[in-house]
């Protein structure tokens, strides 16, 4: 019998003279009875076209475990532009300008990032930037404020009537309709008004009246009148002077058959209306008659 | 033209191809599955085994050839469960032959059954590689050098392996 005779008998490689020599042994049969129950053996069952299906599914579920990513890198995308936009809206905000104003009757202190101070008087605004403010002191105005501007650079207020620069000094601008004044109180201030430059030391103001410098006079107070609740004019015509009176006391004014252009020199007070009426009224030789919230001036002659 | 036709046929040639994937998986996954359940005697293990195997044929597939495919679920297969698994018993079923023996005397039933009984315990008593070789002729009717690729050895191991199991088979049943 040659090697491994049982592995050739099953696989019919036997030669006819061993084939009968291995049927003739005595355990032929119990052989051919294992192997003919071997042949009914089945191993368990295997659903091949299901497990493909498995695979495929796994496969898919690997292919959507990349789309599941995507809500996130979605959400990083979203995040990442509102980032942007976010911090861009902060530094757009940044650079925006400060804007302060005041209404009728009001007064408001502002104190600047150099600890320079503005003072803003009725009906009045300011604009400036907070941003570079040690290198850049440039501010908006319109209305009526007071300025002490602490040492530095170069402090500039700039209205629509002309610009104010000083380093570092108090100063007061006015930049009403038609009317521009500045007065300087401490330390020297450059104004430029239609292109003319003019220094102003301390104790001196200048005053425009559409658009002509009308007078550079001296003034020895420390501070703006307005500062301390009254409102004082040296030969300024009177329609500005009751313009102020408006601002300051919140009554409307009007005039009948008097002569705006009379210049008027003096103050009123910017707390007691009854009182700047009077002191309006006097010295004008006018009348007038409050109503309410309206007051009416008219020639002592025309009633 | 030529050279593109052949390109074509190079392409769709890869296991990557589903068409390629899909008839290699059903050549090939019944075999994997008996192959590791006559190993442990684990039948879920069989179907991860299967799974697993073919997955990393799939991730792999550019650098896997159809023609190396076969051997290497076979590795992957055999690497998945190396020492890890404890063998259970291998549980197999016989095949319904209830029409050819209803006839018989329940004298034989008995016998038969009996019989059956002792061949699924000399089964699982054989050793592990033995039984494998024994098994995938027996059952998946796999030739004695298509095992041989399987299992890595030469035609003539299995046979020794085949003669072996036969052997002891027969004198585990026969109480030698």
């Amino acid at each position: 019998m040659q090697e491994n005779y049982l592995a050739k008998w099953l696989n019919n490689e036997l030669t006819e003279a061993e084939l009968v020599e291995f049927e003739n042994s005595e355990e032929y049969a119990s052989y051919q009875r294992i192997v003919e129950a071997s042949n009914a053996l089945k191993s368990p069952d295997f659903n091949a076209d299901e497990a493909l299906e498995a695979i495929k599914n796994k496969r898919s579920l690997t292919d959507t475990k990349i789309i599941q990513l995507n809500p996130f890198k979605r959400f990083l995308r979203v995040a990442a532009a509102v980032a942007i936009l976010l911090t861009g809206t902060y530094f757009y905000v940044s650079s925006l300008d400060e804007q302060i104003s005041t209404q009728y009757a009001e007064n408001k202190e502002i104190v600047l990032p150099d600890n320079s101070e503005i003072v803003l008087n009725a009906d009045s605004k300011v604009t400036y930037s907070k941003k570079n403010w040690d290198t850049n002191r440039n501010i908006t105005l319109e209305g009526e404020a007071f300025f002490k501007v602490a040492k530095g650079k170069r402090f500039t207020v700039a209205t629509n009537a002309g610009e104010v620069a000083v380093l570092g000094t108090q100063f007061n601008v006015e930049n009403r309709k038609g009317f521009f004044e500045v007065t300087c109180f401490e330390g020297l201030v450059s104004v430029s008004f239609n292109g003319k430059e003019t220094k102003l030391p301390a104790g001196n103001s200048l005053v425009a009246i559409n658009g002509e410098i009308v007078s550079e006079e001296k003034e020895n107070t420390t501070a703006p009148s307005w500062i301390n609740a009254e409102s004082s004019f040296k030969s300024i015509p009177l329609k500005y002077v009751l313009d102020e009176f408006q601002r300051q006391h919140n009554i409307i004014v009007e005039t009948k058959n008097i002569d705006t252009n009379l210049l008027y020199t003096g103050s009123f007070s910017n707390t007691d209306a009854d009182l700047a009426l009077q002191s309006i009224s006097t010295p004008s030789r006018i009348k007038f008659k409050l109503e309410g919230n309206k007051v009416l001036f008219y020639a002592e002659n025309s009633k | 033209m030529k050279k593109t036709n052949s390109l074509e046929t190079k392409n769709s040639d890869t296991v990557c191809d589903e068409q390629v994937f899909s008839s290699i998986f059903k050549a090939n996954s019944k075999t994997v599955f008996n192959y590791i359940y006559y190993k442990f005697g684990n039948e879920e293990k069989s179907y991860d085994a299967v799974q697993e195997a073919f997955v990393k044929l799939w991730e792999n597939c550019a650098k896997v050839s159809p023609e190396k495919a076969k051997s290497y679920v076979y590795t992957v297969a055999n690497n998945l469960y190396l020492n890890v698994i404890k063998a259970e018993k291998v549980r197999l079923k016989y095949a319904d032959k209830t029409l050819k023996t209803t006839s018989e005397t329940p004298e034989f039933l008995m016998e038969e059954s009996e019989f059956k009984t002792k061949l699924d315990k000399a089964l699982n008593d054989l050793p592990e590689n033995q039984r494998i070789t024994f098994l995938l002729n027996r059952i998946d009717g796999k030739k004695y050098k298509e095992i041989a690729e399987m299992e890595g050895v030469s035609v003539k191991a299995i046979e020794k392996r085949m003669h072996l199991a036969l052997k002891s088979l027969r004198e585990k049943i026969d109480g030698i």
